[in-house]
This record gives C-alpha cells, sequence and structure tokens, in this order.
C-alpha cells in the first residue's frame, strides 16, 4: 500500500479537462490504481448522478484497502464495472459497516445535519447536488477519521524518537526536517483525543508543546483547550486541518534521509501518519536554511505546493482607451500623456502606434466583460490626466505630505473608511451600523431633488445638472442607515456614483451618491462580510466574510457571479487587481490567494505571514502585491513568479492600511500602533530584478534590509491609522478614529 | 477604555475566579471587569437552557433521572441551533464550482444604472396612495385628509429600521370641523424617519411632512403629520432614484 492516501475531491480533478488543481487545496492523486479504475469503468456521457456514484464508489474501495480488505476489493471492482443497483447497494451496505466505526456514525449524523442547515439559504442547489456533497462529506470525513495508529501511550515514545533522530541528523539537514514537528504534533494529538485518549493527549501535549515554534503558539493554545472529541465537532477550521493536507517542503537529501529512517523501523507508525496527513512536496536543490523556511511558514496548511504557483497570470495593465482632449487649455500642451493629442497630426500617429504593441503580460482587452466608457467617464479620465501632470514625483529625497482626517467622538466605532479616487468625497463606516459621508472639499454634498420639484426646472438649459441638484438641502455630511449591524468595510465606485458597505448583518448594500439613499442589498454570506471592494472600472465589486469564501458581484445581478473558495479561515480583505482581471485576498488562515475572475481558479498561493491577513495592495503597475497582517510586518510578492520578494518589519501592530503611491515609488502603511511609516519600493523591487530566482526551486534569500528601506516613521496623537490613500498628486491622506487613551 | 482592575482575590467569588482562569489561558489578559460578569451570565443561561433540555430528553424516555446521554443530546441539539457554523469546505467547493462554470455575461452597453430587477431592489416606495378626497363641497375651514391605505408592495426585502406606517382612515364626513375633533389620526411615522427628519436621508423615495393647517384642529385632536408623496407621483416615484437621462424601459429589464 504505497500509494499516498486522498480523499474523494481530486477524483474531480481528475475528470475535468483544465487541471484545477488548486481549486480544493488538496493533494493530487498519486495513487495509479484508482484513477485506473476509474478510467476502466464506463462512464457515461450524460450521467452526472453516475459520477458520483463512481466518486463514492472510488472511496469507498480506498476505505476497504486500507483496511486490507482486499477480497472486498476484487469483488467491488468487478462489480462495479456492470452495474450500478449493485453498486447502490453494495454501497449501502458498507455505508453500514462505516456507521459501526467509532464516532463515525455520529460523524455522519452531525455533518448532516450541518449539510442540511447550510443547504437551506442556497436555493440554486438541486436535491441531487446536496445529497452527493452529504455522501461524500460523510465519506471524506469517514476517510479522513483519525484511526489508531498503535497504542495511544507509545505517542510520546515515536515522537520523542522521532526528535532524536532530527536532532542528530547533518545541520543543513535539521532546519528543514524540524518543519515535520508542528504537523505531526497536532496530529498525533487531534488522533489521541479523536480516540478518547483524554489523559494521554494532555500528556502528550504538555510535554512536547512547548517546543515548538512561536508562531504558532496562538493555534497551540486553541488546541490545548479541546480534550474531547466534541469538542472537534463544531471547530470548522480544524476539521479543515484534519481533512486537508498539510504542505511541507523538504528536498530530496533530507527526504531520502527520513525516509530511510523511518522505514527501517518496524513500528512505522509516523510513517503512516505522514502518508496520510501530510504531503511532502520534494525539490532538488539545496536544503533551505532556518530563516528561509520561517519567512515561508505560519500558515495552516503549512506552504503552497509549487505548481500551485506555476499558473501564468496576466498581471499587466489593460490599455488605455484613447480620448480626444480638448485644446482650449493653454496648459495642456506642455505634457506629452498618452492618449492626448497632438496639435501636429504626425506625432499623434506615432502615439497611437506605441500603444498598439500588446504587453505579453496583459490580459486580453475582453478577457472579461468591462462597461465601456461613458461621457461622464471620458470626462473623468481627462480631469485625471490633467491632474497627474501636476504629480509630484515621489522618492527617497522627496516624501510625500501627510495629511491625517482624526474622527473625533466617534467612541471606537469607527470600522472602515474609504476616499474616492480624486479625493472629493470621504465615507466612514461606523460600529453603530451607520455610513457617513462627508465632503473633503469645501463643495457641500447635495442630493437630487424630489419628482415635484425636478418637473419644474427647466430641463433645457445648459447648467441642468446643477438644477437638479437640492441646495435646500446641502450638507456638509450626510448619514446612510439601513444596515443592522457595524459596518466592516466601504469602497467608492470610480465614477464617485456608487458607494458599498458591508456589514456584520451578512449584506453588503449599494447607495447612490445622488440622493442618498440605499439601492440594493446583495444577499449571500449569512455572515458577517468583512471586507468588500468595487473595481477599478466599476460594476464588479468582490466580497470576503466569516463564510471563509469571497464572492464577485456585478451591480445588476442580485446573486454572486464567482465564489472564490479555497480559504481554510474567514476572508479578511479582498483586492481587485489594477487590471480588474484578478483578486486577491487575505485571510485569517494567514495565506493570501489570487484568484482568476474568469473562471473562479486559484492562481497564486503565497504564504509566510503568522498571523491573520488584514490588508493588501496592488502595486500601479500590477506586478506586486504588498500584504499586511497582525505580526506587524508587510510581505511584498512577485506575482509573475509567485515569490515572496521583501520583508518589512517595523510596525509593532496589525497593520491594516496599505497604499502604494501614484507611482509605485513609495509604499505607505499604517497600523495600530498609531503610526505612518513609508518604504521605498522601488529599491525593494529593483534588488529582486537582479537576483538569480534558481525558479525551480523558488527561494530566495530575503536580505534584512527593513532598516535601509524605511523612509520615514510618523506618529500621530493615539490614533489608529485605518486608511491611507494617495491623491493624484501624490498627497498622502490617512484616515483613523481618536481613541483617547 | 479601561484597563482590567483585577479585584483582590479574596473578595471575588470562585466563580469570577475560574472565569479570570479560563481567560487567562486563552490568553486574553486585557479585558474590561464586566467582561466577567457577562460571562458569567451566558455561562448560567447556557447551562440552564442545556439542563432543562436534558430534562425533557430524560422524561421523554421515561427514565427516572438525567444522565449523561441526555446531556450530550441537548448539547448537540443546541449546537445546531445556537451556534451555526459557516458550511464545511467540501460544501463550498462544490457550489463554488457549480457557479464558476458559468461564463461571465455580457454587459449591455448604455442601459442607465445597472442595477438588479426592482424586485431585488430597495428603491420601491412600501406603501402608495389611494384614490385622493371625495366631493367638496365649498364649506370653507374644512380639512379633506386624503385617505392614506398601505398596500403590501409586490415581496422584496425589507429594510429592518423601517416600520409600515399604519393609519386610521378618516371618515369624511361633509359636515363641519366638529366631526373631526372627536377623532384622533394616528400615523405611525417609521422611526428612522422621525429621528432623521433633520438629516436628508429616509431609506424610501423622499416623502416630506406635511402639516395640516393646525386653525382647524380643536383642543383634543393630535397634530397630523402625514406622510405623502408629492402629487405626481405614483408611477413616476421610482423615477426619483434615477439620474434624468435615463430610459424609459428601464422597469422591462
Amino acid at each position: 500500500m504505497a500509494a499516498v492516501q486522498d480523499g474523494p475531491m481530486e477524483l474531480d480533478t481528475e475528470k475535468e479537462t483544465k487541471p484545477e488543481i488548486l481549486s480544493d487545496g488538496t493533494s493530487k492523486l498519486s495513487g495509479n490504481a484508482a484513477s485506473g479504475t476509474l478510467s476502466s469503468s464506463p462512464l457515461t456521457a450524460g450521467g452526472a448522478p453516475k459520477q458520483e456514484d463512481q466518486q463514492t464508489l472510488i472511496a469507498v474501495l480506498q476505505f476497504l484497502r486500507r483496511n486490507k480488505l482486499s477480497e472486498s476489493v476484487e469483488i467491488l471492482r468487478r462489480e462495479a464495472g456492470l452495474e450500478d443497483q449493485e453498486d447502490s447497494q453494495t454501497l449501502d451496505g458498507s455505508g453500514g459497516g462505516k456507521g459501526d466505526r467509532d464516532g463515525g456514525e455520529a460523524n455522519s449524523l452531525l455533518s448532516r445535519v450541518s449539510i442540511t442547515s447550510a443547504a437551506a439559504p442556497q436555493s440554486t442547489l438541486t436535491p441531487i447536488t446536496v445529497k452527493r456533497a452529504n455522501e461524500q462529506l460523510d465519506v471524506s470525513v469517514v476517510l479522513s477519521a483519525y484511526s489508531q495508529q498503535g497504542d495511544p501511550s507509545l505517542y510520546q515514545v515515536y515522537y520523542s524518537g522521532l526528535k532524536n533522530f532530527i536532532e542528530s541528523v547533518l545541520d543543513c539537514h535539521r532546519a528543514e526536517l524540524s518543519q515535520l514537528f508542528y504537523p505531526l504534533f497536532v496530529h498525533m494529538y487531534l488522533e489521541l483525543v479523536y480516540n478518547n485518549h483524554e489523559n494521554e493527549a494532555k500528556a502528550f501535549f504538555e510535554k512536547f508543546g512547548g517546543d515548538q515554534e512561536c508562531y504558532y503558539q496562538d493555534d497551540l493554545r486553541v488546541l490545548c483547550g479541546l480534550t474531547k472529541k466534541e469538542h472537534l465537532k463544531g471547530n470548522e477550521v480544524l476539521l479543515d486541518f484534519r481533512t486537508s493536507r498539510f504542505v511541507l517542503r523538504i528536498s530530496r537529501d533530507s527526504y531520502q534521509l527520513l525516509k530511510r529512517h523511518l522505514q527501517e523501523r518496524h513500528n512505522n507508525q509516523i510513517w503512516n501518519i505522514i502518508q496520510e496527513h501530510l504531503y511532502i512536496d520534494i525539490f532538488d536543490g539545496m536544503p533551505r536554511s532556518k530563516s528561509q523556511i520561517d519567512s515561508m511558514s505560519g500558515s495552516f496548511a503549512g506552504e503552497a505546493r509549487r505548481e500551485v504557483n506555476k499558473v501564468k497570470v496576466f498581471h499587466g495593465l489593460l490599455k488605455e482607451p484613447e480620448i480626444e482632449v480638448p485644446l482650449d487649455d493653454e496648459e495642456d500642451e506642455a505634457e506629452n500623456e498618452e492618449g492626448k493629442p497632438k496639435k501636429k497630426k504626425t506625432k499623434k500617429d506615432s502615439m497611437g502606434s506605441k500603444s498598439k504593441k500588446q504587453d505579453p503580460n496583459a490580459p486580453q482587452q475582453n478577457r472579461i466583460p468591462l462597461p465601456e466608457l461613458k461621457d461622464s467617464d471620458k470626462l473623468d479620465k481627462i480631469m485625471y490626466m490633467k491632474e497627474s501632470t501636476k504629480r509630484i514625483r515621489l522618492g527617497p529625497e522627496n516624501l510625500p505630505s501627510i495629511c491625517f482626517y482624526s474622527f473625533l467622538n466617534a467612541y471606537q466605532g469607527l470600522t472602515a473608511v474609504d476616499f474616492t479616487d480624486d479625493s472629493s468625497l470621504l465615507a466612514g463606516g461606523f460600529a453603530d451600523s451607520t455610513v457617513r459621508i462627508w465632503s473633503v472639499t469645501p463643495k457641500k454634498l447635495r442630493k437630487v431633488k424630489s419628482a415635484g420639484e425636478l418637473n419644474l426646472i427647466d430641463k433645457e438649459s445648459d447648467d441642468v445638472l446643477e438644477r437638479i441638484m437640492d441646495e435646500k438641502t446641502a450638507s456638509e455630511s450626510k448619514i446612510l442607515c439601513g444596515h443592522s449591524g457595524p459596518v466592516y468595510s466601504v469602497s467608492f465606485s470610480p465614477d464617485r456614483n456608487y458607494l458599498l458597505s458591508s456589514s456584520e448583518d451578512g449584506t453588503v448594500r449599494l447607495w447612490s451618491l445622488q440622493t442618498f439613499t440605499c439601492l440594493v442589498g446583495y444577499k449571500g454570506h449569512n455572515y458577517p462580510v468583512w471586507d468588500t471592494h468595487f473595481s477599478p472600472f466599476g460594476y464588479y465589486f468582490v466580497s470576503g466574510g466569516h463564510d471563509r469564501v469571497a464572492r464577485l458581484w456585478a451591480t445588476d445581478h442580485y446573486q454572486p457571479l464567482r465564489i472564490f473558495a479555497g480559504h481554510l479561515a474567514d476572508v479578511t480583505c479582498t483586492r481587485f487587481h489594477p487590471n480588474s482581471n484578478y483578486v486577491a485576498t487575505g485571510s485569517t488562515d494567514r495565506t493570501i490567494r489570487l484568484w482568476d475572475v474568469l473562471n473562479g481558479n486559484c492562481v497564486r498561493i503565497f504564504t509566510g505571514h503568522k498571523g491573520p491577513v488584514h490588508s493588501l495592495a496592488f502595486s500601479p503597475n500590477g506586478k506586486f502585491l504588498a500584504s499586511g497582517s497582525t505580526d506587524g510586518r508587510v510581505l511584498l510578492w512577485d506575482i509573475g513568479h509567485g515569490l515572496m520578494i521583501g520583508e518589512l518589519k517595523g510596525h509593532t501592530d496589525t497593520i491594516y492600511a496599505l497604499k502604494f503611491s501614484r507611482d509605485g515609488e513609495i509604499l505607505a502603511s499604517g497600523s495600530m500602533d498609531n503610526t505612518v511609516r513609508l518604504w521605498d519600493s522601488t529599491k525593494a523591487f529593483d534588488d529582486v530584478e537582479t537576483d538569480d530566482f534558481t525558479a525551480a526551486t523558488g527561494h530566495i534569500h530575503l536580505p534584512d534590509n527593513s532598516q535601509e528601506l524605511l523612509l520615514g516613521t510618523y506618529h500621530s496623537k493615539s490614533t489608529p491609522v485605518t486608511h491611507l490613500h494617495f491623491t493624484r498628486r501624490n498627497l498622502l491622506l490617512a484616515a483613523g478614529g481618536y481613541s483617547s487613551q | 477604555g479601561a484597563h482590567a482592575k483585577m479585584a483582590s482575590p479574596k473578595t471575588v467569588p470562585k466563580d469570577a475566579q475560574v472565569m479570570m482562569q479560563i481567560l487567562k489561558d486563552m490568553g486574553i489578559t486585557e479585558y474590561e471587569p464586566r467582561v466577567i460578569n457577562q460571562m458569567l451570565e451566558f455561562t448560567y443561561r447556557y447551562i440552564t437552557t442545556i439542563i432543562e433540555d436534558a430534562k425533557i430528553y430524560s422524561t421523554h424516555a421515561k427514565k427516572s433521572t438525567v444522565d449523561a446521554d441526555d446531556i450530550r443530546l441537548a448539547i448537540q441539539c443546541r449546537v445546531d441551533q445556537s451556534f451555526i457554523s459557516p458550511p464545511p469546505r467540501d460544501f463550498l467547493l462544490d457550489i463554488a464550482r457549480q457557479k464558476n462554470q458559468t461564463p461571465l455575461p455580457l454587459i449591455k452597453p448604455y442601459t442607465g444604472p445597472r442595477l438588479p430587477p426592482d424586485r431585488y431592489c430597495l428603491t420601491a416606495p412600501n406603501y402608495r396612495l389611494k384614490s385622493l378626497q371625495k366631493k367638496v363641497s365649498s364649506s370653507a375651514g374644512r380639512i379633506t385628509v386624503p385617505r392614506l391605505s398601505v398596500g403590501a408592495v409586490s415581496s422584496r426585502p425589507s429594510t429592518p429600521t423601517l416600520g409600515t406606517p399604519s393609519v386610521q382612515t378618516v371618515g369624511t364626513k361633509v359636515g363641519t370641523p366638529v366631526s373631526l375633533t372627536g377623532q384622533r389620526f394616528t400615523v405611525q411615522i417609521p422611526s428612522s424617519q422621525a429621528a432623521s427628519v433633520k438629516s436628508a436621508t429616509p431609506t424610501t423615495p423622499t416623502v416630506q411632512n406635511v402639516l395640516i393647517n393646525p386653525s382647524l384642529i380643536g383642543s383634543k385632536n393630535i397634530l397630523i403629520t402625514t406622510n405623502m408623496v408629492s402629487q405626481n407621483s405614483s408611477g413616476d416615484s421610482t423615477s426619483l432614484k434615477r439620474k434624468h437621462e435615463d430610459e424609459d424601459d428601464y422597469d422591462a429589464l
């Protein structure tokens, strides 16, 4: 039984023509026997239910095989090719057999209960699908049930045996093999708990809990509170930990060493555990050093497998459309901007030809449908270009000025802030479920007149757009009421017509900024929605919440268009890529995933944070991603290569705000420690360009140059920084709620 | 916020000491002192609920005492009700796969504000006016109050903060104003609107608070404020929400 065991999920991936290996995060099917069975059995074309039966059948086969019931396996396999009725009978038969297992019954009962309660809100699912998910869950739960691996009291012996071995190994291998400690520890502990050996579990924990790495201590604290099997049942995160496989990257030499050691001993319990619950991604090359390993580890499921990050990502920007600029302004002549027609015709042609060359890294213009530019959008773009000519060039010698907006008297209720792109409006979301909008400029906020008054105005006049606005109720700020829980995120649309807000009540609301009323409530998450973000072109928006998925919506569809599922814990932060083709999500499971909007696939997984990720920022050129988390570090990622290229240490508390300057030269980060820090991102990315990536392993040695990259630290008066925004001229705006302690 | 002020251990009851220890074990070091009380209240409520449920199960099973199985069953049932956890990962992956198979819909050009069909929006008024007053005689000084009736507009998600105004229709007998004195008109204004009269954002179409001429109101009457949508409303009220470059066939979407 050399084949590594898998749950039934990856059989799906085998069937699909595209290699969607990332959509479920479990390992690839490496055992060939099961897939051989799959291909040999006649799969009818139209039978979706038949395929599901086949899957559960394969799962049962694996189960029988694992328990060494080889005759049953043969019989089942023989009959599986023939008729389905018998299969379902044998399925029930073995289902009954499964039910006898310790805890299996209660598990399946509970999982059925949890499925049906969860299935209710999803009205789009047919009953067949629900039942299929039911069966699959039963099977996977049972398959991954912790079976007894020998005598529980000897677990400590096994573990210390392994520990001694690893400590005796050569230095270069020791760091890599030490990665084994944590996942093995957790799985062995959970196994003891699951099989009701409470005392042994506690003793095991006490003896070896303290040895683990410091960044796992929070997880261990949660673990030590779980001493009974019943505690495990409600805990989704641990269930996921159990069913998904912890990924370790070990060099081939170290792996051989380990394998040889474990297989030569007679009680190879640890080897069994490794095979069942861990996925070892072997690479050829130099073993990694401790610091390299430390920088990449920390997430719930270990690191990301290498092939996960090999999908091609189109990180380039979309071409700007050509816009005619009216030539009556004198000041426009000086600059030579893309798209602006020059007075001499020949120059315009040369501009046109330059922009025709396609960036190989950029997606096609029509890869995803995008809204066309309206006249008002074109006017906006012209304003944008005019403003950008007055933009200050930032750099290490030329730091931006920072303007800090402190929210007074918010009583720590300020939970979200957003600025419009032209910095004219500011929205704040509060814990009392209101959203307030302020005008940053002296111009007051006006809403459209009522129908009666609109009838009276002169519709033919030139300034009709001004006349429809109601002067009588103009005010500095407006309050939007509608949510029934704290508002955790606000996001303006790029055309300044709409505002999105997401809240603990599970809805995302779209507000009109013309009338300051609520237009739509998007219901889909039934749990708090932690973050929402409009696409840079409008129309699409993404939201992420406690139900561990991010959803892509369009403003004119009441149901989501895409569901990005794969995280092991809540999705806390969601951002669009500047070309609107990809969405980045940061999560409490300490990973960042990049999703393709076109087909919902996960194209990148970035691990390395040691705490929940709370802020994300794409660089303006689309190539890099910066992320901040509760561990106070900002990590920089190269999207194209899928690697970590920088680590910025300095903050001492959670980083909730990250923004790149308009040309990407400076990265600003704001945190709960009441500071805003500016980092030299040009330098951070430049250093990387010249390095040798060693693409096979993808392991870079990160220089510890946070101090060189830090350009400035600016303290506020006891106000944590909630949001950062660079104006079009590169002035930095910051916002936070003043907290008096 | 206040820093945690630990009462001296001697004066703290044992339950609270246990709770403090639990919080410390879970790594929580800073909390307001009231948190202990709240946690204890929660514990007490939870345990009594479980034990009561267990008692019901044990009498149902005709047992003389409550035993561990009853408690276990009670806990399991409560967990499903009160502590609902998000759906399991397999399920999510499944529905994600289904949802992600359909291609992204094409975007129709020039359709005005891109919103879902009206049924799914919160833009409809949640009441409508019935026809206005009956025939009016020329005697002066009489109020005719439009009859308001609350019609249930087609099923749409109602905002939690908005209540439906309820009205007692006024009997507009042709007669003297005296007949009004005996009647009390009550119109319940949704509380959010009452509160936000000064601010400008009710959550539904703009309404105006209209004051009926107070000179006609006798001593016993209360002031009538009715929410009336302005005269040329009914069909057009939805157009309030739109920019005026809208298309007429918006509702056909």
